[in-house]
């Protein structure tokens, strides 16, 4: 069952990729509206996938994705970047960071679920493995 | 690119949201506005307008709205460079960028009235391409820069318009803190997240940055936020709002600026202008926009916790709750049934009770979600003034104090064009031109002051001051072709005449279109309030406005009967039928009463003529309306012949509250537009006291064919 934290601060972006997700079997979601709220959600709680916004308010995704990789228990967290048109220059950084994916806006509900599935099989396959 | 429709389902929140976010980018303007008048920057505002653009393209581009997302990419792009320029804007950007937002705006319209966008305006995206370029001109050559003694992990990860920021605030007289948050799965439970905990500490100044640290940098916790606090509070009301240890505040020791800044090694600074979301410490005006001159500290965080729900929902809540209060007097009468019989029913009739005052707090739940804060209702008049300013060449200044009332939001989406056209009056005619002011010993500048406060009587009390040139009276009785009134009121009656103006030419901005007639027929009797006025020649003019904070409002059909129109509540009619004159049977009896067929059923056919009692009583001709509406009546169906129908409308239901006036049969009264009040009936009501022992001899007077 895994468990998906969406991270962006417009409310209706948020729901627009849990739509797109919600068709992968049995995923759970936690919504966070800001970088630091995402950082403070995965200090309590184990998530399998992370989907981020690049612009918001205190900090921005590229943070979070430097933080999150500074962490040891979260070092194989995938993250999936989703940012907006105009963006293109972070795509360096953010991957640069540590991100997993990169995705710009517009995106389509496929192209999404299957970057998650790709990433969370990915993960699961590397566990099992040991 | 998205195929169109594929978030089509998103249309209505994503309007919503733009809607939000437009709503702060406009006050966001008007703050960056302000500070380019006094030369100075604005580094919240322009990242806070920044990122309201940004988000509206990113979303825009999701449901494929095209002209849309042009619009905000050259916004947004103009705006980057501003924010990483440190917040300045060159004063020639602010206009285009207001267009840009009408041009969004515009087409959030017409998307919400179910029409397409129109295309982008080239001229306007022409002009919004090349305020990147002139941003970048108007920017200062050397970024300013701050040294925080011993705090490299924050003065690296500064973007320049946050040491702009810094700087600004320490020049300003308050201290920089460094306040550090440690989350907990406990402090969580308790509501302490750094959410929460930044909402907190944001009352007590601006923060500039919050960074996450972990490690040794956390002090031995795993994950501690450190916030970085421009503020006048003392200590101990900063750790307070951290919910205190293991929290911690240390006071940052600030040099002089210099240059160039102590980064860090090499460390870039953030591309995407990072941007703190920041609370105003405005003493007494928390979370209101407060006057325009307080603007430049503008309240930027917004709708966090808020949820837009169409109205026709609650009222679907509405009538659930009314189903469960009828459901509830069957269970008391089922009670006092039990009870009489002996039964022991104590402890029923607690809970029976308890049962009443838990529908009655769910009643008053429900009718709170109406209210919206007067403060956000009025946030769009700053603009407004903003407009008439360039239009009218005036030097105006807009107060708003509005407090922390709420109104209903049907009564606030009625009063806003009358205050609306209050205020372009204010500016328009009553204040004078700067030189005039100074001739006659006023500050150049106007002022128009809007108060309110909610009253004990469950209204709202509006005061609109302005400091003109107060009402000439002689003029307005001119212009009405009327003698000169005695008293102020009947002034303000004479300048409520439709069609008055005092004006030989239509103003471009007052123009001829709403008048003085409409503000006191929304405030009087479409909202059952009171319109006053005061003035003084020279001195100014106040109007005071007085409307209920909440009204009720019913779908109704509208009729005609005997020459006068009247409402019924929609939700009370069965049906609407034609009567044909022909098929009525008339028992004798009956006392003039018919019976109509209905689905093979006998149905009486009542004149409503007869029972208003506007025929004489030996006018035998019954009823002969053409249409009836279908009313229930103690569960069984009777007509009420009228005799034109004239359609469907939403009105406001005035209640008749004096019990000299209230009569059985008669809800209230509205207007339905055309400035005469309207009785709305209750038909089941009318009949029932007026008709029901006449009726049960008509049916038994049986249907005969």
């Amino acid at each position: 069952m895994p468990e998906v934290l969406v991270v962006d601060d417009s409310k209706v972006m948020r729901e627009m990729v849990v739509a797109c997700l919600r068709p992968y079997p049995d995923s759970r979601f936690t919504q966070a509206s800001s970088g630091l709220e995402a950082i403070e959600q995965l200090s309590l709680k184990a998530y399998d996938l992370l989907v981020l916004d690049l612009n918001m308010p205190d900090i921005g995704g590229i943070e979070v994705v430097e933080f999150v990789r500074g962490q040891d228990q979260l070092r194989a967290l995938p993250i999936i970047i989703v940012t907006t048109r105009g963006d293109e220059a972070s795509r360096e950084r953010a991957l640069g960071a540590g991100a997993s994916l990169f995705m710009t806006k517009p995106f389509t509900p496929d192209s999404l679920q299957g970057a998650a599935r790709s990433l969370l099989e990915k993960a699961s396959d590397e566990a099992s493995r040991g | 690119m998205t195929t169109p429709g594929e978030f089509a389902e998103f249309l209505p929140a994503y309007l919503a949201e733009v809607d939000e976010l437009l709503a702060s980018a406009q006050r966001d303007l008007l703050a960056v506005e302000e500070a380019v008048r006094r030369g100075a920057a604005q580094p919240r505002a322009v990242r806070e307008l920044f990122r309201a653009l940004h988000t509206i393209k990113g979303l825009s581009a999701m449901v494929d709205v095209e002209p849309i997302v042009s619009v905000a990419h050259w916004m947004e792009a103009s705006l980057r460079v501003a924010d990483q320029a440190g917040g300045r804007l060159p004063e020639s950007s602010v206009e285009p960028l207001v267009e840009g937002l009408r041009a969004i705006e515009q087409r959030v319209r017409q998307l919400g009235a179910g029409k397409p966008p129109s295309p982008a305006p080239a001229n306007l995206l022409e002009r919004l391409e090349a305020l990147g370029p002139q941003v970048l001109e108007a920017a200062p050559r050397e970024p300013r820069a701050v040294v925080l003694d011993a705090q490299a992990a924050f003065a690296s990860k500064l973007a320049p318009s946050e040491r702009e920021q810094l700087e600004g605030g320490l020049a300003g007289g308050q201290r920089a803190v460094r306040l550090d948050f440690v989350p907990s799965s406990e402090r969580a439970a308790k509501g302490l997240n750094i959410n929460t905990v930044r909402e907190r500490v944001a009352k007590h100044g601006d923060i500039v940055k919050v960074l996450p640290l972990s490690g040794a940098a956390a002090g031995g916790a795993s994950l501690a936020f450190a916030l970085l606090l421009l503020t006048h509070s003392e200590d101990a009301a900063l750790l307070e709002a951290v919910g205190g240890a293991p929290a911690t505040v240390r006071s940052l020791a600030v040099a002089a600026p210099l240059a160039p800044p102590a980064a860090g090694p090499s460390a870039p600074p953030p591309a995407a202008g990072p941007s703190p979301a920041l609370l105003p410490a405005m003493p007494g005006a928390l979370g209101v926009p407060g006057p325009e001159d307080d603007l430049d500290e503008p309240e930027v965080r917004r709708g966090g916790g808020l949820l837009r729900v169409e109205v026709s929902r609650l009222d679907e809540a509405m009538e659930w709750l009314a189903a469960l209060v009828v459901n509830r007097s069957r269970l008391t009468r089922a009670v006092t049934a039990l009870t009489a019989a002996g039964a022991p029913t104590r402890e029923l009739a607690a809970i029976l009770q308890e049962n009443g005052r838990q529908l009655r707090d769910l009643r008053s739940a429900i009718l709170r979600l109406r209210m919206v804060r007067v403060g956000d209702v009025l946030e769009r008049l700053p603009l407004l003034v903003r407009g008439l300013r360039r239009t009218t060449g005036k030097a105006v200044r807009l107060e708003l104090d509005v407090g922390d009332a709420e109104l209903d939001k049907a009564v606030a989406d009625r009063l806003m064009p009358a205050l609306v056209h209050l205020v372009r009056n204010a500016v328009d005619h009553a204040l004078e031109l700067p030189d005039e002011r100074l001739a006659a010993g006023k500050p150049p500048e106007g002022l128009v002051r809007l108060g309110c406060h909610a009253r004990s009587s469950g209204q709202l009390e509006i005061t609109l001051r302005d400091d003109g040139r107060g009402v000439d009276a002689k003029a307005v009785a001119q212009a009405a072709n009327a003698p000169v009134p005695e008293s102020v009121d009947g002034l303000l009656d004479l300048l409520c005449r439709p069609g008055l103006s005092t004006r030989q030419e239509a103003t471009s901005t007052s123009g001829r279109g709403m008048g003085m007639d409409i503000v006191r027929r929304i405030v009087v009797e479409q909202l059952g309030g009171e319109l006053r006025m005061e003035t003084r020649k020279g001195a100014g003019t106040t109007f005071t406005l007085r409307v209920p904070l909440t009204v009720t409002l019913v779908d109704a059909i509208v009729f005609e009967c005997a020459g006068l129109k009247y409402a019924v509540a929609v939700g009370t009619v069965e049906e609407l039928i034609d009567v044909d004159a022909l098929k009525v049977v008339r028992p004798a009896g009956a006392d003039g009463l018919g019976l109509l067929e209905r689905r093979g059923a006998a149905v009486p056919l009542v004149s409503l003529e007869r029972l208003l009692e506007r025929t004489a009583p030996g006018d035998a001709q019954g009823a002969r309306g053409t249409k009836a509406l279908i009313v229930r009546q103690r569960g069984e169906p009777v007509a009420f012949a009228v005799d034109r129908l004239l359609g469907q409308q939403e009105i406001v239901l005035r209640p008749l509250e004096d019990p000299l006036v209230r009569v059985a049969g008669v809800a209230g009264a509205t207007d339905l537009g055309d400035g005469m009040p309207t009785l709305v009936l209750d038909l089941g009501a009318l009949g029932a006291a007026r008709v029901g022992r006449r009726m049960g001899a008509a049916r038994s007077g049986g249907w005969a064919s």
